[in-house]
């Protein structure tokens, strides 16, 4: 039988010493953002049951997950996010406490993705949950958290925003069941014009019909606004319209300019958002790095309604780009080796820790000569040995 | 910033697309006598062109290291995944059809049907909707032998004339779905470049009409 016990499962890798660091600091960087607002940090299972990853709209496929049963027969997964574990925490673990919660989380999710597509199936994100808490205030604390979050580790990033009612409005007033209801959701979440002027073209023309129709071209900045107020007016997606604008115009001290982008057209898991829904961009990086919104609904399946939102971030993507970026230094040599003389072993480690404490990066050698202690530095690098004893 | 990269499909598509660049006003030169080389610049340097198999070009815009890309609906459908479809470039047309030996009963009787293809998951999904269960057997080369041989009880392909079935005695039975080629964007590329994309895109929207 074959063994495969020289490779790592498709999907997952390795993390090798610069790569940890360039991890810790991109990371530390978001950390200092959400801990500096007042998050908490919680860490939850690696295995969940299944039944908290299908709840209803929660978007996540059945194929996508990694299973595993207990010694029960009980269906288990790899958690495929953190925020429907979060919220199955929430209301059981903290439904005595004072909302609202301000959350974090640093920790993998798991996605069976196809295979031979390149795609991680191990990924390393962190996030924030906002939960018991709704309004405008709310919003705004979630959003500029992002914004701050995605700016501390990039200089050149984009901040989409969009809002699930404008589509959910637009669409209750066509008279179309479910399915084609999701059809037209995919085509406009892939702006496929073409699919959606066919879906469409069968409808009786109305004013939500064309509505519809624009929503995929409806992204970019102030301007979209006017464009949106004229084609949602007196229907039932104005006052998402008018809740969003208010939003836009809170952010503009902020100054991002063209940084921050209206997209009418952002319906991905739109049955699992309720309100605001936004996701950022980093010059670089060929898919989303960050993507969240408002979901007032999930809680009430944990029979503990309340309103809720938040952002999860790919930490991992923003580690890879930050590595390849050449003008960072990750290089794990110590500036100084310390080689002792037989006897003068704790001297000389003594001598390490002293330096080390000065903030040189020193290391102690454990080869058992001088010589291959100078062939071992030769080879590395470290340009200093000193010797003691 | 760099370049916009687009990747088009090796062949008759990339035939096409280039002289609706040369409509538009591009310079096309470098691409035409391209030689060897597989990256290309268009214009006075305004973009660049990678030529690739059809499917790749989808793979390449994916991963982001292209920001668009030209490809037959036939591989979208096939292949898929998450990019932007931004426009229909109106060449490149041809049907996807399920098709059987002239006079076959397709439909009739209970027996499970077994259909030969070079598209397993567009067979998958036809199939699918109408809560049918088949047997799909991936074929490489002309899917036309399978039924002749007696792999297969029908095959799903692409057709263009008809010709290659009517010679070999099969029919058109059925027609899964339209095709043609499409202009399809990376999604951060869409959102990061949006001004440089949008204007080739409307330039070229305007050049198919």
């Amino acid at each position: 039988m074959k063994k495969y016990l020289k490779i790592t499962p498709e999907g997952t890798k390795d993390f090798l010493f610069a790569e940890c660091s360039a991890m810790e600091e991109v990371c530390g960087k978001i950390e200092n953002v959400f801990t500096g607002r007042g998050f908490k940090r919680v860490i939850t299972p690696f295995l969940e049951f299944y039944d908290v990853f299908t709840v209803p709209n929660s978007g996540i496929t059945q194929e996508s997950m990694f299973k595993s049963v207990d010694n029960k027969g009980r269906l288990l997964v790899a958690r495929p996010d953190s925020t429907l574990p979060i919220a199955r925490m929430v209301s059981t673990r903290l439904n005595n406490s004072t909302l609202p919660v301000r959350l974090y989380y640093k920790q993998a999710v798991y996605r069976n993705n196809p295979t031979l597509t390149g795609r991680r199936n191990e990924l390393m994100q962190m996030g924030i949950e906002l939960l018991g808490a709704k309004g405008i205030r709310a919003d705004l604390e979630i959003l500029t958290t992002a914004i701050s979050a995605i700016s501390s580790v990039a200089d050149d990033y984009r901040i989409e925003l969009g809002h699930a009612e404008v589509f959910d409005a637009l669409s209750s007033e066509l008279d179309i069941d479910e399915d084609f209801k999701e059809r037209i959701r995919l085509s406009i979440e892939s702006k496929n014009y073409s699919a959606l002027n066919n879906l469409l073209d069968k409808l009786a023309p109305c004013k939500a019909v064309s509505a519809v129709r624009s929503l995929p071209s409806l992204f970019g900045g102030e301007e979209v606004f006017d464009k949106a107020k004229e084609i949602c007016e007196g229907t039932k997606a104005a006052d998402a319209l008018k809740y969003l604008h208010k939003v836009y115009n809170s952010l503009a001290p902020f100054n991002l300019g063209d940084k921050l982008i209206i997209d009418l057209g952002l319906v991905q898991r739109n049955d699992y958002y309720t309100g605001i829904v936004f996701t950022g961009y980093i010059n670089g990086i060929g898919d989303a790095v960050l993507s969240g919104g408002r979901y007032d609904n999930l809680l009430s399946v944990f029979d503990m309604p309340m309103g809720a939102a938040g952002f999860a971030i790919d930490t991992d993507a923003i580690t890879i780009k930050t590595l390849s970026d050449a003008n960072n230094d990750y290089s794990d040599n110590p500036d100084i080796l310390v080689f002792a003389q037989d006897g003068h072993e704790i001297e000389a480690i003594n001598y390490v820790n002293s330096l080390n404490k000065d903030g040189k990066k020193a290391q102690f050698s454990v080869l058992p000569t001088l010589e291959e202690t100078k062939e071992f530095a030769h080879n590395r690098g470290i340009s200093n040995v000193e010797v003691i004893g | 910033m760099n370049k916009l990269r687009i990747a088009l499909t090796k062949g008759r598509l990339e035939k096409n697309t280039i002289e609706l660049f040369e409509k538009i006003g591009y310079n096309c030169d470098e691409v035409k006598n391209k030689g060897r080389r597989l990256i290309l610049p268009v214009g006075n340097d305004d973009f660049e062109v990678v030529l690739a198999k059809a499917a790749d070009v989808i793979t390449y815009v994916e991963h982001g290291v292209c920001d668009l890309g030209v490809v037959g609906k036939d591989t979208i459908l096939e292949n898929g995944s998450s990019f932007y479809e931004l426009l229909d470039l109106g060449f490149g047309k041809c049907r996807f059809a399920l098709a059987t030996k002239k006079g076959y009963d397709f439909y009739g009787g209970y027996k499970t049907k077994t259909i030969a293809t070079k598209y397993p998951n567009v067979t998958r999904a036809f199939f699918d909707e109408k809560n049918m269960d088949v047997r799909i057997i991936k074929i490489e080369g002309s899917v036309e032998l399978a039924p002749l041989v007696g792999l297969a009880d029908g095959i799903v392909d692409i057709v263009e004339t008809g010709s290659t079935l009517k010679a070999n005695g099969l029919e058109v039975i059925e027609w899964v779905t339209d095709i043609s080629a499409r202009l399809i964007a990376n999604t951060a590329s869409l959102k990061l470049r949006k001004k440089e994309i949008e204007e080739l895109q409307n330039k070229l929207e305007a050049a198919t009409k």
